[in-house]
């Protein structure tokens, strides 16, 4: 009785904000949900996942596939240039300097700015006014006045937004994964006559697998995440529905349309699509980990 | 490559690159406030023309202002104090005592982290807005109490600690709980600091929440209120960017302080030995 005592609060909080909603966005996305009492209508069985992976050839139904399509865009646009961003920063980092803590508090400092904030600042770094994209505007004869307004550039945008955000994180993680390199096998490296890039390549990269997995996985599940950014910077489905991110779907289709059972079969996917990654990192780790 | 001070001068002036690139968005920011009321912002302010009045301008001309500010502060304390508590709890009897179940628990509360926010949220929303808590702080503290990451941090500090610590208390004639508040929990001032500092961070920046619960321009947390600012005909550029920087200014703080903290947490569920 003791130990169910001391954990009685945690556990009737997870039930009652993680487990029972998890368990009722299931069960809504059977059904047709009243927009005022909340309460399931009419049951409709598969119906919504039909419409949302478009099995069911009904209109709207690519709608929903363009937009998980959109996140993997998304996802592919802000991990490889978060990964090498901050493993740049953290080999940087690495230097025997006396004022290396200070550049490492730099590098660290994008973790206390909230995305909120983050996407308000590049939205007027975006903007025509601060005129700091005029030029690729012109390059790429945009007929849009600011990058955010064009189909081709807007997903890149935040994008570039995301990445920054994210940078204070990642160079935590990667600066931490190369402290944890082993110095001897620096050292029988250099004997072996290896050295600067030969020493990168053949010691440090792969002795840094695990933590690159661990980074390339978050990194993936926050951008199927995402939210915020697409709210403040863009505030809508985007230029040709550009930047209609799975989650800014589901926002759209439950605070828009209150459609809750649809919105409610978009979350299960969302969950699904997010523990698959999960899972796939348990895999590849065990196998990183003991080989 | 040798150590010589070319190398030197040559990896300094890297990290100064790498550092005006990561800071420019903070710098711009900073400057672009300062630039007084203008419609066509520039990188580097007029140094004659520097106006700091902006960041009192802020409150003046957004009554609001303070209140967001407030209402941030009250409940990203509410949550980091609740997260501690039920953690410690928590996470206690999974660290020292033996009991059936346990690993179920252990999972129970594990797993709490492989349900992503997102995919809950409107069954959440429907709760508060079903229990009438749209515009209070239990809407906007309480789904967030419970943390899967704060109870497996603080079982990991609890486990450290050698048992032998606990007879010797309970000789002395400490209870069991007495024992969680008054030796435990000071001795795990490091994992408690981690957590605290995580919460209030996460907590402060939320953005998402609160903007389904609050529909009240009153009861809008910082991160909500400076976005709303922002399209508010009021808003000019140095004004937006003042408002910013007032909201970031606490986490900054924080990290300067805490940062070893964070680092040290967040780094121990990235990296296995």
């Amino acid at each position: 009785m003791v130990p169910l005592l001391y954990m009685s609060p945690a556990i009737v909080l997870f039930i009652a904000f993680t487990y029972a909603p998890f368990v009722r966005a299931i069960s809504l996305s059977f059904f047709t949900v009243n927009r005022n009492t909340f309460q399931p209508a009419r049951f409709v069985g598969l119906d919504y996942y039909k419409r949302i992976l478009d099995l069911g050839g009904s209109p709207f139904g690519s709608m929903y596939l363009h937009s998980l399509l959109t996140t993997i865009e998304f996802a592919l646009m802000v991990v490889p240039p978060s990964l090498i961003a901050a493993l740049a920063l953290a080999v940087l980092a690495q230097a025997k300097l006396k004022s290396i803590g200070l550049f490492r508090s730099i590098f660290t400092s994008t973790i206390a700015i909230s995305v909120a904030s983050a996407a308000v600042i590049w939205s007027l770094i975006f903007s025509p006014n601060a005129r700091l994209f005029q030029g690729l505007i012109e390059l790429l004869h945009l007929n849009a006045t600011s990058v955010l307004t064009d189909s081709r550039t807007a997903l890149p945008a935040v994008a570039l937004t995301t990445v920054w955000t994210g940078l204070g994180f990642n160079f935590i993680i990667a600066l931490a994964g190369l402290q944890a390199i082993p110095r001897d096998l620096y050292e029988s490296a250099l004997i072996d006559g290896a050295e600067g890039w030969k020493t990168f390549r053949y010691v440090t990269l792969p002795m840094l697998g695990p933590t690159l997995l661990f980074l390339l996985i978050m990194t993936s599940i926050s951008c199927f995440e995402a939210f915020t950014q697409f709210k403040v910077l863009i505030d809508s489905v985007g230029p040709d529905q550009s930047t209609n991110v799975f989650v800014y779907s589901i926002f759209d289709s439950f605070w828009m349309e209150n459609n809750y059972g649809l919105a409610s079969a978009m979350s299960v996917i969302l969950f699904l699509a997010i523990l698959g990654m999960t899972l796939v990192q348990f895999r590849l780790d065990a196998k990183v980990h003991y080989q | 490559m040798t150590n010589g001070p070319l190398r030197r001068t040559f990896v300094y002036a890297l990290l100064g690159i790498a550092s005006l690139a990561v800071l420019f968005p903070l710098l711009f920011c900073l400057s672009v406030s300062l630039q007084g009321d203008t419609v066509a912002p520039r990188v580097f302010p007029d140094l004659g023309r520097i106006d700091w009045r902006v960041f009192g301008d802020v409150f003046r001309k957004e009554h609001n202002m303070l209140r967001w500010i407030l209402n941030s502060f009250v409940v990203a304390a509410a949550v980091t104090l609740g997260q501690v508590i039920v953690s410690a709890l928590a996470a206690y009897p999974l660290a020292t005592l033996r009991f059936p179940g346990k690993n179920l628990f252990f999972f129970f509360f594990l797993g709490s982290m492989m349900i992503p926010w997102e995919s809950t949220i409107i069954p959440n929303y429907l709760t508060i807005a079903s229990l009438h808590w749209k515009d209070s702080y239990q809407g906007l503290i309480l789904p967030f109490l419970a943390s899967g990451f704060g109870i497996f941090l603080l079982r990991q500090s609890f486990m450290t600690l050698p048992k032998e610590l606990y007879e010797a208390a309970v000789i002395e004639g400490c209870g069991r709980t007495r024992y969680l508040f008054s030796i435990l929990l000071p001795l795990s001032r490091p994992a408690l600091a981690t957590l605290a500092i995580y919460a209030f961070l996460s907590t402060w920046n939320q953005y998402y929440w609160p903007l389904l619960v609050i529909d009240d321009p009153a009861w809008r947390t910082a991160q909500v209120g400076i976005t709303a600012f922002r399209s508010t005909e009021i808003a000019s550029f140095n004004l937006q960017m003042a408002a910013n920087l007032v909201v970031m200014a606490p986490t900054i703080v924080i990290l300067g302080f805490g940062q070893k903290q964070l680092v040290a947490g967040l780094t121990s569920g990235a990296l296995k030995g």
